[in-house]
């Protein structure tokens, strides 16, 4: 049995699918999520073999989900949605295989049967994740997103990555290696990105540890592990 | 011996009061000459084949003029004023109009003798060539306003009267009667002819300002028309705007009759001649066929060509211009001036034909473009619909699937509203239906979405009852609700409600399609374009003063808004 997560923004279209799993008898359907930032904390969760993902959800698509996630909690993904017109971008993305709805059993035996044959090799399907230009962030009543643009710095600690930006503090699902790699903020320190555009100034006391301050006054370490990287990215 | 003595006591001042006295007699006939019809009062048509004759021939005559009335000298010389003509046929002419008047005159001073004839014949060809070259050169220097200015004048002549004196010594023969002649004439002819010459050009000026004025005159009757009959040809190139138009024109240009043709037959006609020229018949004249087919205004102006009525012997019509209507290249028909024969003063011209032409052609080519627009309306509506259903379809069929398994008659349901929706699709095709049937519409449409998303997917539908028999452009209303569904309800992560409001306000139907999500200002893809061709129809079924605006509080509200009339307008 492979442990399966449905992502769908649509209850009817996940209760479909959900019963089309059911009736092959190949998955046990570990989770179903309205849309992408639930499927973010179920990743993390259920750690699911497959993902059958919708691409047009709300706020955030599936393609943007997938940008989102550190490589090794990517399960295999089958893209299921109503029209063909991402039918090439689903393949850009590495994705296993590709649903359109409604899903015909025939058609699902194939996507399974493609499945059982890329996980026997025991290879990681590699998500060559996209640029991440807004980050998903949860507010006190809402989800809102933030533009990288605008972001100072990310900061993580025992309660989880906040974003710091106009907005003030923000909680979000994304870790700090996403933001590193795929947002394109700075690595300072082991719990801190800035975001070399706001940088203002950098400061760097006897023991080789700084400290850059950002245009509205945020002051950020830099350890000593980073000051060279940052030193570089700044141009110093 | 001496020949060369004025006759009686003659001082040189008297010389000079009898060339004054010369020149007046050709002012007097320049005066009626530009009356004439023969004087052409545009200067671009001085230099067509025919206004170089006609040049020819007045200045010629001038010319000629000038040896007749000058002071006859013992001996034969003559003092005169034949440059004048031959320095003007130049300047206005050309070189070769100047040489021609210059040989001409010269050629017939040849014929009244003297000691001095042949050099004063030389001399006048070289004052026409002078003239001439004066021409050639203003008009390479792009200055062509200065050929008509008495300063030219005056200097040309001034020259060539010199070189005349030069041309006298070193041809006429006994030397020293010649330096008498010179001696006497010299000084008066130079002035005379210059300032003769200057008048001239002072008074042509004056004559071909008045006609610049007739011309700005007919410019503004033209834009007149053109202000009045704006919209009549809105609709169509027909009889019944054909009979709105014609009578203004009739009014503004003040001609005898008016006639506008299509290509086959008369679509109206008023004024003088109405009662055998009827609208509806064929087209009788040679003129009209002949502006058909080369797509060039034809003239009879009543002087060298008459028109000719080939229906009544009796018709007073006399002259007539027919101006073809061209759209995009193609001729449509044809508006027709006419004067009639006891006319004192024409108030027609070709100028006013074509200007009147470039504005009524201008306005079909605006109705025309019209019509191709509200074409591309419909083409882009259709396409629209044709973008709007695979999307909807394969999640509608997909959400029905799910419900088959556990409600069945639910799913039945849904289906019979999915018939429905596309029937009205695939069916309406008129252009306007009621606000019960866009409701009906558009219910079908969202019974499915409201299954679609669930209880993510609220609906508030408050309508004024009064409204339902409202006519509005099909496909009105579903466009905007899909908008507010598919880029405002489905692009939140929560609930959300859209409401459609109609109500009577200010003498108008306000309709209204809400959603709370405010993503208006997002601008969501596609989005524009289905409100863009809701608003053209609106304007274009309803009048211009009816349409759609948008407003949007971003993340918390777009409402699209539609003035409508409460009635539809009596067309």
């Amino acid at each position: 049995m492979r442990r399966a997560l449905v992502v769908d923004d649509e209850p009817f279209a996940r209760e479909e699918m959900c019963a089309l799993l059911a009736a092959s008898g190949e998955f046990e359907v570990v989770g179903q999520c309205a849309n992408a930032i639930e499927a973010l904390q179920a990743i993390r969760r259920e750690r699911p073999d497959v993902m059958f993902l919708d691409v047009q959800m709300p706020v955030v698509s599936g393609f943007e989900l997938l940008a989102m996630l550190e490589d090794e909690l990517v399960p295999q993904v089958v893209f299921v949605t109503a029209h063909d017109e991402f039918a090439l971008r689903a393949f850009d993305e590495n994705a296993l295989d590709y649903l359109l709805k409604p899903v015909s059993r025939e058609r699902l035996a194939r996507a399974i049967e493609r499945i059982r044959r890329f996980s026997g090799d025991g290879a990681r399907p590699a998500y060559a994740g996209a640029e991440i230009k807004r980050i998903p962030c949860s507010g006190a009543r809402s989800l809102r997103l933030v533009a990288v643009a605008d972001v100072e710095l990310v900061k993580s600690g025992p309660a989880g990555v906040y974003v710091v930006g106009p907005g003030g503090e923000l909680f979000t699902e994304l870790t700090l290696r996403v933001l590193e790699d795929r947002a394109g903020l700075l690595r300072c320190h082991k719990q801190f990105l800035v975001n070399a555009a706001h940088v203002e100034e950098l400061t760097i006391a006897d023991n080789q540890v700084g400290v850059v301050r950002t245009r509205s006054g945020h002051q950020v370490p830099v350890s000593r592990r980073h000051l060279a990287a940052v030193k570089a990215r700044l141009g110093l | 011996m001496n020949v060369v003595e004025p006759i009686g006591a003659l001082s040189m001042e008297r010389l000079v009061l009898s060339l004054v006295e010369a020149l007046s007699v050709f002012f007097v006939l320049f005066h009626f000459y530009v009356r004439s019809r023969s004087f052409r009062p545009y200067r671009q048509d001085w230099l067509t084949p025919r206004g170089r004759v006609g040049l020819y021939l007045f200045f010629s005559t001038i010319s000629i003029l000038g040896s007749y009335l000058g002071v006859r000298l013992l001996g034969g010389g003559i003092a005169n004023t034949r440059a004048v003509g031959a320095v003007l046929g130049g300047i206005l002419g050309g070189p070769w109009v100047g040489l021609a008047v210059g040989v001409t005159a010269g050629a017939q001073r040849l014929t009244l003798g003297g000691f001095s004839a042949f050099a004063g014949a030389v001399a006048t060809t070289v004052d026409g060539l002078f003239g001439g070259l004066a021409h050639l050169y203003l008009r390479r220097a792009r200055s062509p306003e200065r050929l008509v200015d008495w300063r030219t004048a005056f200097l040309v002549t001034a020259v060539g009267e010199s070189v005349h004196m030069g041309i006298v010594l070193l041809l006429a023969r006994p030397f020293d009667d010649a330096v008498r002649l010179v001696e006497l004439i010299g000084l008066p002819m130079i002035l005379a002819n210059s300032t003769g010459s200057a008048i001239f050009m002072t008074l042509l000026r004056q004559r071909t300002t008045v006609y610049d004025e007739v011309g700005a005159l007919t410019s503004a009757r033209a834009l007149c028309v053109a202000q009045r009959t704006l919209g009549l040809f809105h609709r169509a190139f027909d009889a019944a705007a054909a009979s709105g138009v014609a009578p203004i024109i009739l009014e503004e240009t003040g001609v005898g009759a008016v006639a506008i043709t299509d290509k086959t037959s008369v679509l109206a006609f008023v004024g003088q001649g109405s009662d055998h020229h009827r609208p509806g018949t064929p087209i009788a004249s040679d003129y009209t066929r002949q502006a058909l087919v080369t797509k060039q205004v034809v003239f009879a102006d009543g002087v060298r060509e008459h028109f000719e009525c080939t229906l009544s012997p009796a018709c007073e019509l006399d002259s007539v211009v027919v101006v073809p209507l061209e759209v995009d290249g193609d001729i449509l028909g044809t508006v027709q001036l006419f004067e009639p024969r006891n006319k004192r003063f024409r108030s027609m011209n070709r100028s006013l034909g074509e200007g009147l032409a470039a504005v009524l052609s201008n306005q079909l080519l605006a109705s025309r473009f019209q019509e191709q627009k509200s074409l591309l309306v419909v083409s882009e509506l259709k396409l629209v619909q044709a973008q709007v259903n695979p999307h909807f379809l394969f999640n509608s069929l997909n959400t029905i699937s799910a419900v088959t398994r556990t409600d069945p008659d639910r799913a039945r349901d849904l289906l019979s509203n999915l018939s429905t929706f596309f029937r009205k699709n695939l069916k309406r095709s008129s252009d306007l239906s009621t606000l019960a049937e866009e409701l009906e519409h558009v219910g079908s449409y969202l019974e499915i979405e409201k299954a679609r998303f669930r209880d993510r997917l609220v609906v508030e539908i408050d309508v004024d009852p009064a409204l339902l028999s409202l006519k509005l452009p099909t496909f009105t209303l579903q466009p905007l609700i899909e908008n507010a569904v598919k880029h405002g309800i489905s692009a939140r992560l929560g609930p959300g409600t859209a409401r459609i409001r109609a109500r009577r306000r200010d003498g108008l139907a306000v309709i209204e399609v809400e959603d709370d999500a405010g993503t208006w200002s997002e601008g969501p893809p596609g989005a524009g374009l289905g409100m863009q061709i809701v608003d053209k129809r609106i304007k274009n079924l309803l009048g211009e003063d009816f349409g759609v605006t948008v407003s949007c509080v971003p993340s918390e509200l777009t409402r699209v808004t539609l003035r409508v009339p409460l009635a539809e307008r009596p067309s």
